[in-house]
């Protein structure tokens, strides 16, 4: 007898089994005489898939919960009457069903006989041809012949809507399966398209009939992936034709960390297709990942390096081995002069796991000190500081699929729909099946109110006032005593809890003390308070909205206090989840990034784990943190700090204070810049060293969930070195040599040297599709949930949580809080995004503002509207909208020429100087034109691409 | 005029001293504050918090000037 325990777990990412899997009591059965066990709630179809019998279908798919209208699958069972559909009859004990009989074949011809005649049937020109349903169904019920003709009244004419940039809609092909639509709401959540009419003239529509592009869509894909015929279509597969093979990959835009099946032709990507195998999204994707990967062959990649004396000059083009010689030099000429701390990096939190963690090794070991960080400073610093600080561990507890178990989930200060829309999908599903929200948030979020979404609170609180919430909320639950005593006794701190109990206890801490800071009312946070704190399983998704403040890491610290008060740790449903913005972020924190930390959060100063790295690398590492980003600005302006190596990182553009990151940059005497673009730092580049996609080298990323997932190379290198081979390039110019073969040897090192990783391996991570850390001997298939029995710090720690308000507040200068976020479409700085089809959804920043405030200042929609901090100032377009609040202002900064952090101060977190660019306090003014800076900046960019420009000229010369 | 490095360094500082222990008696505070200087600052940074504690060190706080007086 064939057995299937745990169906998702043994099923073939490959195959489409017709209807979901189920979880329950095993039932055994007989299909075509092969008797099965599979748990209760299969359907029939996905238990006779399991058995190998493949039953016709057509409106069933596994994404998707069956739905019966196509009566292609019907099956005969033994005593019952009539012939049920398999894909919508659940297995029983005992029965005994037949998939084929001359009766049953009978009947699905006919079925398919009246499907055909009203479709075209062009097939050898179909772009679908090969690949298409609709013709394997046919081919398999045995269809011949079609009887009704096509002179009848069909849809042969329908109309094509090509309105989409990445797929088009050609309603003649449609037969109304209804997969698209279901597809839309049932994975994707977002409730877009419809099935208009009845009978015959059904069809499929966009929103209020609309065209795809101005429906709601969201160009996740998940219609165009569940269309059977060729009426959905991935426009580049009706250019190009069906791929001949394909490579599965990690998308390399966010923190989700989906996998991708790149399906190619030769060396070029005609589509990514969201793989069913993948952990993180099980099939599903979003508009970044699935259709913007253009970029990589953008004709602005920059693919030779180039040199230049300075950042006046113009570029030269030269070989790889003069580019690193020449680097090499310079930064061994400054260090001479002004001595060994006087150079450091950057690595990438784009890069790949591997590569980040040479570059560290290369500033550690070649330059020889400490002076190396990461992107991770402006963004999710604060998260490792406060989870170490209270649970031990700087990561998120949970993996995504624990959302499936959370009966409340309290978003703070994140926008998933927009940032991380694959997670915020499955998110959604768990909140339509019931769970309950809260969102915390200055500003409306899609997620507060949308299609069968409805935060049950909102609170709506000041930019600025995180830790007062969190410490409300906390307030109420001690008052209230709705704390779960039994596991803070167990498992925390208890000296500490008491000290931090007789704090919260305060009443400066109640909800009525703290409602005006907040702008929320007390009875409205109590109402919350009680039900995260009553929930069963609450779990709390938190983003840059939290760590992006003065108190960055005091709110991360006050979240896992919250979490471990209620018992919310430790098991699936629960958690502390910090939603990661790049894709590689956390694998950047994890390789030793950081200046202060060896790979596996270890302090510089830990003898025994520095002897370790020594002994390995062969060199002595210093025990003494080195500069972080914002050290190294203020060192370059001092005039101390002269030479960076910065890969893959765009720090011009995305960190706060434009003005002092261009005087620091402009002061530096070495500027090597490792990027597939010329990007805004590399205007202030001596060195630039061409990078390489995502898809063109092998490693791995490890998403918000501690994955590590593999990313595979697809094409050759376009500058003929991935970034890993560029830093061993350059780390044997600085004469400290570096002599891997493959990523794999890479992160063979890294396993032996990291206690939590040591069980990774290319090996392992092909076996199993990716691995969650910590995956070593006690954990040999990694780590879903962590702190499952204790925290990895022994006790959970409460630490005193004090609300002190941030220095950047409103005064009559400036009377207004800036704060800033994302949008689905683009990606952070937008370097790639802006170079996709995706512009045509966000074609520049705006500022949104509320009515109230807009009429006073007499601002209309579109008007210039100038944006005034201590900091700086700079020109947006207004966007009048109530999904902020009045005071509030809000934009985004995915295009340079914004200059929206031209306004951003330099204030930070206390504990990491991650920037806070949260909350700005600002002026507004109706204006008719670009700000001073703004006009610079214009026309520095022309001379950079002129400088640029130039030297691809004297190349092409040279080369004639 | 005072360089905008030492700017940040002093405003760093007074701001650790204030979260990093609020509410503990301030000796406690000061002791976590030096510790958490040397744990996250580079020697460079701490050499020149030191040097203006000596100089003037006017515009550190208290427990700020008591913090960077017990740094190595
Ligand atoms: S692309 Fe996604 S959001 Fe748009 S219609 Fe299809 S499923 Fe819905
Ligand atoms: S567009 Fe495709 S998925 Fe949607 S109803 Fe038509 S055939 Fe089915
Ligand atoms: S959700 Fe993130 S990882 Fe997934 S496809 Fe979109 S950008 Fe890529
Ligand atoms: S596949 Fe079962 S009714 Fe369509």
């Amino acid at each position: 007898m064939l057995q299937y325990f745990d169906p998702r777990q043994c099923s073939n990412p490959e195959i489409d089994y017709g209807t979901p899997s189920a979880q329950g009591v095993l039932v055994s059965l007989t299909i075509d005489g092969r008797t099965i066990e599979v748990p209760e709630g299969t359907s029939i179809m996905r238990a006779a898939m399991l058995a190998e019998i493949k039953i016709p279908k057509l409106c069933a798919t596994d994404s998707l919960e069956a739905f019966g209208s196509c009566r292609l699958c019907l099956v005969q069972i033994e005593g019952r009457r009539g012939l049920p559909s398999s894909c919508t009859t659940p297995v029983e004990q005992g029965l005994v069903v037949q998939t084929y009989n001359p009766r049953l074949a009978l009947v699905r011809r006919n079925v398919m006989e009246l499907y055909i005649s009203d479709h075209p049937l062009d097939c050898l020109t179909c772009p679908a041809n090969g690949n298409c349903e609709l013709q394997d169904v046919a081919g398999e019920v045995g269809l011949r012949a079609v009887r009704y003709g096509f002179e009848g009244e069909n849809h042969l004419a329908a109309e094509r809507d090509t309105s989409h940039p990445y797929f088009s809609f050609d309603a003649s092909k449609c037969i109304v399966c209804s997969r698209c639509v279901r597809a839309c709401e049932e994975v994707q959540g977002t409730f877009a398209l419809t099935i208009d009419g009845r009978g015959f003239d059904s069809k499929v529509a966009a929103g209020q009939d609309e065209s795809f592009f101005d429906s709601d869509c969201v160009s996740c894909g998940a219609c165009v992936q569940a269309c059977p015929t060729a009426t959905l279509m991935e426009k580049t597969v009706i250019e190009q034709g069906q791929p001949e093979h394909s490579v599965i990959t990690t998308c390399a835009y966010c923190g989700v960390g989906c996998a991708f099946k790149a399906e190619l032709k030769g060396d070029q990507v005609v589509r990514m297709v969201p793989y069913k195998g993948g952990a993180a999204n099980q099939g599903h994707s979003c508009v970044k990942g699935r259709f913007a990967f253009g970029y990589a062959t953008h004709k602005e990649r920059v693919t030779t390096p180039m040199i230049r004396d300075s950042i006046d000059a113009s570029w030269q083009k030269v070989s790889w081995d003069e580019a690193t010689t020449f680097a090499a030099n310079r930064i061994r000429q400054i260090q001479q002069e002004y001595g060994s701390d006087s150079v450091g990096g950057i690595t990438s939190s784009r890069c790949t796991n591997e590569e980040t963690y040479l570059v560290q090794k290369l500033v550690r070991a070649a330059f020889g000190n400490n002076n190396v960080d990461t992107c991770a400073r402006v963004c999710h610093s604060p998260t490792g500081y406060g989870l170490k600080a209270t649970l031990g561990e700087s990561a998120g507890t949970q993996a995504f699929d624990s959302v499936e178990q959370a009966d409340v989930i309290m978003v703070i200060g994140a926008n998933p729909t927009d940032a991380h829309p694959v997670f915020a999908s499955r998110l959604k599903r768990r909140l339509r099946a019931g769970a309950q929200l809260i969102v915390a948030d200055p500003r409306r979020i899609d997620l507060v109110s949308g299609p069968h979404v409805q935060a049950g609170h909102h609170l709506k609180l000041l930019p600025g006032t995180n830790v007062a919430l969190i410490n409300a909320l906390a307030h109420v639950i001690i008052d209230e005593d709705l704390q779960d005593q039994r596991f803070i006794d167990a498992r925390c701190d208890l000296e500490a809890f008491a000290r931090w109990r007789a704090f919260i206890s305060e009443p400066r801490n109640a909800p009525e003390a703290l409602s005006a800071a907040l702008g929320v009312p007390a009875e409205t946070l109590r109402s919350a308070a009680r039900v995260y704190a009553k929930a069963g399983n609450a779990a709390i998704y938190y983003g840059l909205g939290v760590t992006e403040h003065s108190q960055g890491s005091t709110m991360v610290m006050g979240i896992a206090n919250l979490a471990m008060l209620t018992g919310n740790l430790g098991r699936e449903g629960v958690g502390v989840n910090p939603l990661r913005g790049q894709n590689n972020v956390q694998g950047a924190c994890d390789m030793g990034s950081f200046p202060h930390e060896l790979p596996g959060y270890r302090h510089v100063s830990d003898d025994q784990v520095r002897q370790v790295f020594e002994a390995s690398w062969g060199v002595s590492i210093g025990a003494e943190p080195g500069l972080r980003i914002p050290n190294m600005l203020d060192g370059a302006i001092s005039g101390t700090y002269k030479g960076l190596y910065c890969q893959g990182e765009d720090i011009a553009q995305s960190d706060p204070n434009t003005h002092h990151v261009e005087a620091a940059l402009r002061n530096l005497d070495c500027l090597i810049v490792q990027d597939i673009f010329l990007n805004e730092t590399a205007k202030y580049a001596h060195v630039f060293f061409p990078g390489a996609s995502f898809l063109e080298k092998d490693g791995t990323f490890t998403n918000a969930e501690r994955r590590i997932s593999p990313v595979r190379r697809v094409m050759q290198p376009l500058s003929g070195k991935a970034d890993w081979e560029a830093t061993m390039a350059f780390s044997n110019a600085l004469g400290y040599p570096m002599a891997y073969q493959h990523p794999s040897e890479i992160m063979a090192e890294i396993a032996s040297l990291t206690p939590t990783f040591s069980g990774v391996s290319y090996q392992r991570l092909d076996q199993e599709g990716s691995l969650q850390w910590p995956c070593n001997d006690a954990a040999p298939s990694g780590t879903p949930t962590m702190h499952v029995d204790q925290f990895v710090r022994g006790k959970g720690y409460f630490e005193r949580t004090e609300f002190i308000e941030t220095e950047e507040k409103v005064n009559r200068r400036f009377p207004f809080l800036l704060t800033t976020g994302r949008i689905l479409s683009q990606y952070n700085v937008g370097a790639q995004t802006r170079r996709t089809a995706n512009i045509g959804w966000h074609e520049q920043d705006l500022l949104e503002i509320h009515p109230h405030d807009a009429e006073n200042l007499g601002i209309n929609d579109l008007d210039a509207v100038q944006v005034a901090s201590r900091a700086g100032e700079t020109v947006l377009t207004a966007l009048i909208t109530d999904r902020v609040q009045p005071g509030v202002v809000y934009t985004t900064f995915h295009h340079p020429e914004s200059g929206a952090n031209v306004v951003t101060t330099d204030n930070s977190d206390w504990a990491t100087n991650c920037p806070e660019y949260k909350v700005t306090a600002v002026h507004l003014k109706k204006v008719e034109r670009p700000s001073d800076w703004q006009t610079e900046h214009r026309a520095f960019t022309e001379t950079q691409v002129s400088l640029l420009t130039q030297a691809t000229k004297r190349a092409l010369d040279e080369t004639a | 005029m005072m360089d905008q490095e030492l700017t940040h360094l002093i405003k760093m500082t007074n701001q650790i001293a204030a979260h990093c222990a609020p509410g503990e008696p301030s000796s406690v505070a000061a002791d976590r504050a030096a510790n958490h200087l040397t744990r996250f600052w580079a020697p460079s940074m701490r050499f020149q918090i030191k040097g203006y504690l000596l100089e003037d060190g006017s515009l550190l706080d208290d427990i700020a000037k008591d913090a960077v007086s017990r740094l190595a």
